[in-house]
């Protein structure tokens, strides 16, 4: 599709702002027994004209190529074009079968059998196959293909060794499709998560014959073949992406949406407009200024839920005197959470006082962090600086941003109220503040971590010594030890008892300090379906749906719960 | 001299600049701390080392410095750094006419409107009709557009839901980003062509042509005009390559596809190769149209010799 406004001339523009000026006026009209709900949404709620869906996805990916993906607009447009071994519940975000209709597992949870669904097909009419999965799993294990996610497989026999270099037989590696129809993982551990990992982006197969036919662009819409709901139309960068229905997709039938429109909207205010006008149909979390959430509360758009990410602070350990644990401990007790969350930030951030946020089904966080100035002082008089006395200056790093600012001129003054420390704020541009924080050199600096998966190991995994992620120089041979048993033990109980004493250990000794959890601030139309709240803020939208009857609908919903006959106006 | 020895001896001036431009943008770029492949969540040394290799970054500095200008002389830039499935050439060629398109609106509605505007404010000097326009046009070379755009969507496309508040899709969503662009030209450009012509109405030969009996519209328009306008024409030069080229503010409040969010988004992602190509592209273009205005000089004024 090309772009059909291409040449304006002046005589179209008045022709059509006539046109959209009939258009709107009959939509301002609130019809007969909704009355209501024009004080009750958030701007314009006339839906729009087909079975098209339109949202914002954010920045503009950097790329679709399911294997490189690493961003989360990155993943929402590679969840739509491609489909894993299994797919999320838009609920739960449990797995459901997706390619594979039914999978085994051994008795030791260290092999998956997946059975592949008979008579599944890309989008160019191919039949998907159990070595597509083999070699796009390898294309991620390849280093070559310098995947970002490629440690989400190391799990698997021998990938870690094939991902670095050294095991250059591909045929070693723990993955096996013995017919078109079986495939086969291996792990060197059970992994309890695995199910999860699978319906990751990182995971989803690509077309093997359109990659190495084109290579790096092979995800331009004129190549570009999938096997998930839908097909990719139109892209333009910075712009949109077009999506329409595959009607090769094995579940087509429920499959309601004609198009998705994906529009890469970075700025926040012109998100938020674009949702008031109606032109977005949902703005996702953090698509929208977060000082906006007061005011759009009371409206039943706003949609608010735990998100399984945490704000927390790093604290660099390799040089004195943060290197003491006295010290450490110090800062930690003293900053006040509840403040920072419910008058900083006006409660839109619950304070959370652990590492690994709350929410994972079976895992019992320990106690975390709380503000305890007394005990802070104490810790700081054990570290020989009683009253702050001789503590060297230390720097609070931030990328620049006013929120990351407010919050770090909250800490730097109870740090200097409690423990009478000096502190000096610094902030750096994101490319600057990431290679400072990589290459260890600042002394406490404003971070946040993202679960990739429903498990605390995504959290805690991080502090393990030398972990890419860890950025602080931390390192404790129990901890390694610790997080290493979990990760072997079968038993889920006494797993989550060992990871439960490393996050401990993590909160007693380590170098983070938690402040807030995310939580998710969506705004969703009323007419869309089929969008739900979920802990990751991962949301399956092939099986949206626009309801144009969403009106009537609230308005028997609400005659019913008043147990009055009201007559209901149909259109 | 000739107009050909003109232009031959200008390009030979525009070779070297670009030159300069590309060295000193290659080196500062490349000082700037970080890289383009860092990022929050870390990527496995044999990941990272493989992106190295593959696009030539973990060669010596002056190898890849001689590469790049070798491949910029060939107006190749390579592919972009993050944006990999694309080449840099052909993110500008996608993006600029998106930015002229919006620029080109912007600099008519500037020329069509605040050239008539400034003339008869001229013409009516010390009027009322004179006061108002100076007094709207003093207005709107003040209001910086990033407080304009916001006002004109809260009115336009919130308060009524008349013109799309942003996005490039649909001629309907021209109009604002046009609108927020080209005010502070249509104002300056007003105020120009009115300081021109009234300094041109008050010379001897206008006199003379009156004095001859020449009806007003004609010693206005054919006498006056030409010269009077010339301010406006050494203003449009410069300011036609900065508006073509895309106004960051502009493209971020109506999220336009165009070069000016690519430039700024460019610098922050160490994205090396796109920031070259759009820095030398700019550059370039600037240039060339200073000199077509040089050109456009000397047919409007006969006084103005090319040198």
């Amino acid at each position: 599709m090309r772009d059909p406004t291409r040449g304006l001339k002046l005589p179209a523009v008045l022709l059509s702002v006539a046109v959209v000026v009939c258009a709107c006026a009959p939509a301002r009209e609130a019809p007969v027994g909704a009355s209501a709900s024009r004080e009750r949404w958030f701007g314009d709620t006339s839906p729009p004209a087909g079975n098209v869906f339109s949202f914002n996805l954010g920045a503009e990916p950097e790329t679709y190529d399911p294997s490189l993906a690493a961003g989360q607009p990155d993943g929402r447009v590679a969840r739509l074009l491609f489909e894993g071994l299994t797919r999320e519940d838009p609920q739960t975000l449990e797995p459901l079968p997706g390619q594979a209709y039914r999978w085994d597992t051994s008795p030791d949870g260290r092999t998956y059998v997946f059975h592949l669904r008979p008579g599944i097909r890309w989008s160019d009419g191919r039949p998907v196959t159990a070595s597509d999965f083999r070699w796009t799993w390898l294309r991620v294990l390849r280093p070559e293909t310098a995947s970002r996610y490629a440690g989400f497989l190391f799990q698997v026999v021998n990938a870690e060794t094939f991902n670095n270099g050294t095991l250059r037989d591909e045929n070693q590696v723990g993955l096996e499709a013995p017919d078109d129809s079986t495939f086969v993982v291996r792990l060197t551990s059970p992994v309890p998560y695995f199910l999860y990992l699978t319906q990751f982006y990182t995971c989803l197969p690509v077309p093997r014959w359109v990659v190495e036919k084109h290579g790096n662009r092979w995800t331009l819409p004129a190549h570009i073949v999938g096997n998930g709901a839908f097909t990719l139309d139109y892209w333009r960068q910075n712009n949109r992406f077009e999506f329409v229905k595959n009607p090769r997709y094995w579940d087509a039938s429920s499959v309601r949406l004609d198009r998705i429109v994906a529009y890469s909207i970075d700025d926040l205010n012109t998100s938020f407009n674009l949702y008031k006008a109606g032109v977005v149909d949902w703005c996702p979390s953090g698509y929208f200024p977060s000082q906006f959430i007061p005011y759009v509360r009371p409206y039943a758009d706003y949609r608010h839920g735990d998100y399984q990410a945490v704000y927390f602070y790093s604290i660099c350990v390799t040089k004195p005197p943060l290197d003491n644990v006295m010290v450490r401990r110090a800062l930690k007790c003293s900053v006040d959470r509840d403040a920072i969350a419910n008058d900083l930030l006006k409660g839109s951030r619950r304070p959370w006082g652990n590492f690994a946020p709350s929410g994972y089904p079976g895992y019992d966080n320990p106690p975390g962090i709380v503000f305890d100035p007394v005990k802070a002082r104490g810790y700081l008089a054990k570290a020989g600086y009683p009253g702050g006395k001789g503590f060297p200056k230390i720097t609070i790093l931030i990328n620049t941003s006013e929120d990351h600012r407010r919050i770090a001129e909250a800490i730097q003054a109870m740090w200097k109220r409690e423990l009478g420390i000096p502190v000096e704020i610094e902030n750096q541009e994101w490319g600057s503040y990431l290679q400072s924080t990589t290459a260890l050199k600042y002394d406490v600096a404003r971070r946040s971590w993202i679960g990739d998966y429903l498990d605390p190991n995504t959290f805690l995994a991080c502090y393990l010594s030398g972990d890419g992620n860890n950025r602080t120089g931390w390192s404790d041979p129990r901890y390694d030890a610790m997080i290493r048993a979990a990760a072997r033990e079968m038993d889920p109980a006494r797993r989550f008892e060992t990871l439960r004493k490393a996050e401990m250990l993590l909160l007693d000794e380590g170098p983070v300090i938690p402040i807030y959890h995310y939580s998710t601030n969506e705004l969703v139309k009323p007419y869309v379906r089929g969008i739900y709240q979920t802990p990751l803020d991962i949301h399956p939208l092939t099986r949206v749906w626009i309801d144009r009857d969403w009106q009537r609908r609230a308005a028997s919903v609400a005659a019913r719960q008043s147990k009055v006959a009201a007559p209901v106006e149909i259109r | 001299m000739s107009l050909a020895g003109f232009i031959l001896r200008r390009v030979l001036i525009i070779v070297p600049t670009l030159w300069v431009i590309a060295t000193l943008t290659f080196f500062l770029i490349r000082a700037a701390p970080g890289g383009p492949f860092q990022a929050e969540r870390d990527i496995p040394a044999a990941a990272k080392e493989q992106l190295l290799h593959k696009y030539g970054l973990d060669q010596p500095l002056h190898r890849q410095y001689v590469h790049f200008l070798v491949n910029a002389a060939r107006l190749d830039f390579g592919p972009s750094y993050k944006y990999p499935q694309r080449q840099v050439r052909e993110i500008i060629l996608e993006a600029l006419p998106v930015s002229a398109e919006l620029g080109g609106w912007a600099l008519l509605l500037a020329i069509l409107v605040g050239v008539p505007i400034g003339v008869i404010a001229a013409v009516r000097h010390n009027s009322t009709v004179d006061y108002a326009s100076m007094g709207i046009a003093l207005a709107g070379v003040s209001i910086p557009n990033f407080v304009l755009g916001p006002v004109l969507v809260l009115g336009l496309a919130l308060g009524i839901y008349l013109l799309p508040p942003a996005l490039w899709h649909g001629p309907e969503s021209r109009v604002l980003p046009v609108l927020t662009l080209s005010t502070a030209y249509v104002a300056y450009v007003a105020r120009l062509a009115r300081g021109g012509m009234l300094e041109v109405l008050h010379q001897d030969y206008i006199r003379t042509a009156r004095a001859k009996g020449l009806a007003e519209p004609v010693v206005v328009m054919k006498h006056a005009f030409r010269l009077g306008i010339l301010p406006v024409v050494s203003y449009i030069g410069p300011a036609a390559a900065r508006i073509l080229m895309g106004s960051i503010v502009v493209e971020s409040i109506f999220s336009v596809p165009g070069l000016g969010r690519y430039l700024v988004n460019a610098a922050f992602n160490r994205d090396y190769t796109l920031v070259l190509g759009e820095v030398l592209f700019y550059a370039g273009f600037l240039m060339v149209l200073n000199l077509a205005i040089d050109i456009a000089y000397t047919r409007l004024d006969p006084r103005v010799e090319l040198a």
